[in-house]
């Protein structure tokens, strides 16, 4: 149970915590509404009392009094809550899309800087990525315009495992070109026998893993493993699949299901947004950080996958 | 003061009130006109489509792709795969690559089942002339052999596989051989002082001691045949022994190999250069000829080999079910999918290690096997003079070795020291190699 006392909890409030970002919302509003809901919800509790003002009443030539009472300059009901959205610091460790949903690491108060860390770290995100087949849109999502329409039936589920196998392939073979080691030399050879390597640019997205979990024409589902990825990609992804195919595809959801190691069941949702579970999460988190150094401290640029 | 305060009641409601944005769009959205779009139906390829793309040294001819004189200075290379429009009008099912030059064989109604490009100096490729009397040194696009088959529309290709400067083609009417036969490598007598430039001459074997011909490979300078009871038979150049006959002449006509191979069933031999690799159906590698690269590994440090001789160190590695010999290394590939090298050159196992006695494994990390993928297995390895190429059962090229002409096809001209996967728009099923080019036929996605 939680303490009843404000500041105690305010001193407790450093740290990651993992929320659900739903789609359509953007991770600035996230942030506020978390920050929002703590503020308010500390200020219902035992916060600190206004300061003494303390006066000397009295006659000098006589006997003085002194006289303590609450400082009015102090008062909530002057200078506002005690605890105000300004006052928490917040930022994000990987900045997801509007429409996309999933895993969302906010960093709060000192925990900003370890979220810059985990942000710089290049860590893997893991995404599901729902497709439409037969429809082609001009922003590649499902709010679009219609542009084109195509026939889809003669799509296989192996036509589509085939050729993710193929995309996987080539962008593992991209990660050489992206990592700044020299492909003649022994310690690119070292590199590559220990598997997946990290990018050196944090610019140029690269897929690790892409496999389809689910297809039912028209629709179809893609799991993505991924580095540096950002919302348009995802979506021109599935557009390029569709193409690939011979047909059309526009995507119809993203839902980020893993980050490094946090994943859907660390993830709070929008209705357990509560200082209780904040601080739960954040303990939870924070074991999680302690148990893998390399969230934090990266000695190495292969990809240690856990 | 009173500025301050409105700022901080606007940052309360901001954070309290969800504004609704109205995106302004370029083109409006139009629910209705949806139902008017037109349904493309965009074309599937046949079953029976393949893709050909082709890599490597361009002056040869080897590539069948055209190009100008002009071009020639400053396009040596194709360093990358390059389709060839030859399968786009041509169903091609089978290729085989020689020393500077390539044939195609295609499943076609008409009678020309065979197409060759590439150097043709000992009419390697056939006779073809533009001038009358003129034959040509070098085809630079691919043009049909016409091969004098007993009924030409029911005759299919099985194997095309060439060397140095000679080729075989093994059809269901039997072995074809063309071009040079200075060694006996055509299964023919040797004629001295035979002119191979413009000979019309093409030897016919159609079976070999009565039993059908099922499987061919040309070394350099001879050629290799296996017979429906899985017996090897050979002829040409023997001066390392890669003849396996148990002499060092050249020989003239088919002879059975005997050796330790003599009562085995021999399911594919392996030879690009002078060393000879070959495969039974217990999963046991044999091999004879140059072994001066430590190919057999002998303790008594011989470098020729006339005989077949059992590889004992391979009986380690499990049963093999893939095999290729280049010009001075070896490489198996077992039941389980693991890759081993051993010889002389890049191995592939990082520029550390050039030289190898017993067989080196190659991490199955290189060939894409990972947690992202760990059902992944190579399927064939094939082997050039210089290079290697493995391809996996998700239709994915590797290559490594030396890089000369660009036949590594990875964009560059350096040598690649590990496997690197080539970008290649289909699902590779068959490679073969050259000394400086490569050709991969592959299924196209869809």
């Amino acid at each position: 149970m939680l303490a009843k006392d404000a500041p105690t909890i305010w001193n407790a409030l450093k740290g990651i915590i993992c929320v659900y970002k739903p789609a359509d919302v953007s991770c600035n509003r996230v942030a506020k509404t978390v920050i929002h809901k703590i503020c308010s919800e500390l200020n219902e509790m035992d916060c600190r009392p206004p300061i003494d003002y303390v006066s000397i009443e009295g006659d000098p030539s006589g006997e003085l009094t002194v006289i303590t009472k609450p400082s009015l300059a102090d008062d909530p009901l002057v200078v506002g809550p005690r605890y105000q959205p300004k006052d928490i610091r917040c930022t994000w460790s990987s900045y997801l899309g509007v429409n996309t949903s999933g895993v969302l690491l906010l960093g709060i108060q000192n925990g900003t800087k370890l979220a810059m860390r985990i942000r710089n770290n290049k860590l893997v995100r893991a995404y599901r990525i729902k497709g439409l087949l037969g429809l082609a849109t001009d922003n590649y999502y499902k709010d679009g315009k219609v542009v084109e329409k195509s026939t889809f039936k003669f799509i296989k589920a192996f036509n589509i495992e085939k050729l993710l196998a193929s995309m996987q392939a080539a962008h593992q073979r991209k990660m050489f070109d992206t990592c700044g080691v020299d492909l003649q030399s022994q310690a690119a050879y070292e590199l590559a026998v220990k598997g997946p390597i990290r990018p050196s640019h944090s610019k140029i997205p690269l897929i690790y893993g892409i496999k389809c979990v689910h297809f039912e024409p028209p629709e179809f589902t893609i799991e993505v493993h991924c580095i540096n990825e950002y919302e348009m990609y995802l979506k021109a992804l599935m557009q390029e699949i569709g193409m690939k195919l011979h047909s059309t595809a526009h995507c119809t959801g993203i839902q980020c299901i893993r980050h490094s190691y946090f994943n859907l069941d660390h993830a709070l949702l929008q209705k357990h947004w509560t200082l209780q579970n904040i601080i739960t999460n954040l303990e939870e988190c924070n074991d999680i950080i302690e148990e893998h150094k390399d969230l934090t401290i990266q000695e190495n640029i292969a990809l240690q996958y856990g | 003061m009173k500025m301050n305060n409105a700022k901080l009641f606007l940052n309360i409601c901001k954070t309290n009130i969800r504004t609704i944005s109205t995106k302004r769009r370029k083109y409006p959205l139009d629910p209705e006109g949806v139902n008017q779009l037109p349904v493309f139906d965009y074309a599937v390829s046949k079953s029976t489509y393949n893709r050909l793309f082709v890599w490597g040294a361009v002056p040869t001819g080897a590539l069948g792709i055209p190009y100008q004189t002009k071009d020639l200075k400053r396009i040596e290379q194709i360093r990358y795969p390059k389709r060839s429009s030859l399968a786009e009008y041509n169903e091609v099912t089978k290729i085989g690559c020689g020393f500077g030059f390539t044939a195609f064989g295609v499943n076609s109604d008409s009678n020309v089942k065979l197409y060759g490009t590439g150097l043709n100096t000992d009419s390697q490729l056939g006779y073809h002339e533009v001038r009358t009397n003129k034959p040509l040194g070098i085809l630079y696009f691919p043009q049909p052999i016409h091969l004098p088959f007993m009924n030409p529309e029911k005759a299919t290709i099985k194997k095309l596989s060439g060397g140095r400067a000679h080729f075989v083609v093994l059809t269901n009417e039997g072995l074809f051989l063309l071009g040079n036969n200075a060694y006996g490598q055509c299964g023919r007598s040797i004629i001295a002082d035979e002119c191979y430039s413009g000979n019309k001459f093409i030897h016919h074997i159609k079976n070999i001691d009565g039993k059908a011909v099922i499987d061919i490979q040309c070394g350099q300078d001879h050629t290799l045949a296996i017979t429906e009871d899985g017996a090897v038979y050979s002829c040409g150049w023997g001066a390392d022994g890669q003849t396996g006959l148990g002499h060092f002449n050249c020989q003239d006509q088919f002879t059975k190999v005997q050796g330790d191979i003599a009562s085995e069933r021999i399911l594919k031999v392996a030879s690009r250069s002078d060393f000879v690799l070959a495969l039974n159906d217990k999963g046991e590698v044999f091999g004879w000829g140059n072994t001066e690269y430590a190919q057999l590994s002998l303790k008594d440090d011989i470098q020729q080999i006339a005989n077949p001789t059992s590889i004992e160190m391979c009986k380690s590695l499990g049963k093999i079910k893939d095999i290729a010999s280049g010009g001075s290394f070896c490489v198996v590939l077992t039941e389980e999918g693991r890759v081993f090298v051993w010889g002389y050159g890049i191995l592939g196992t990082g520029p550390a290690v050039q030289y190898s006695k017993t067989p080196l494994e190659i991490p199955l990390t290189l060939f894409g096997v990972n947690d992202f993928q760990p059902d992944t297995q190579v399927k064939s390895v094939t082997c050039g003079v210089n290079h290697i190429c493995a391809v996996t059962n998700n239709g994915d090229l590797y290559t490594w070795g030396r890089n000369k002409g660009g036949c590594l096809g990875l964009k560059d001209d350096k040598d690649q020291y590990f496997p690197l996967r080539v970008a290649i728009s289909g699902y590779v099923k068959h490679t073969a190699c050259g000394v400086d080019h490569t050709v991969a036929l592959c299924k196209p996605f869809i």
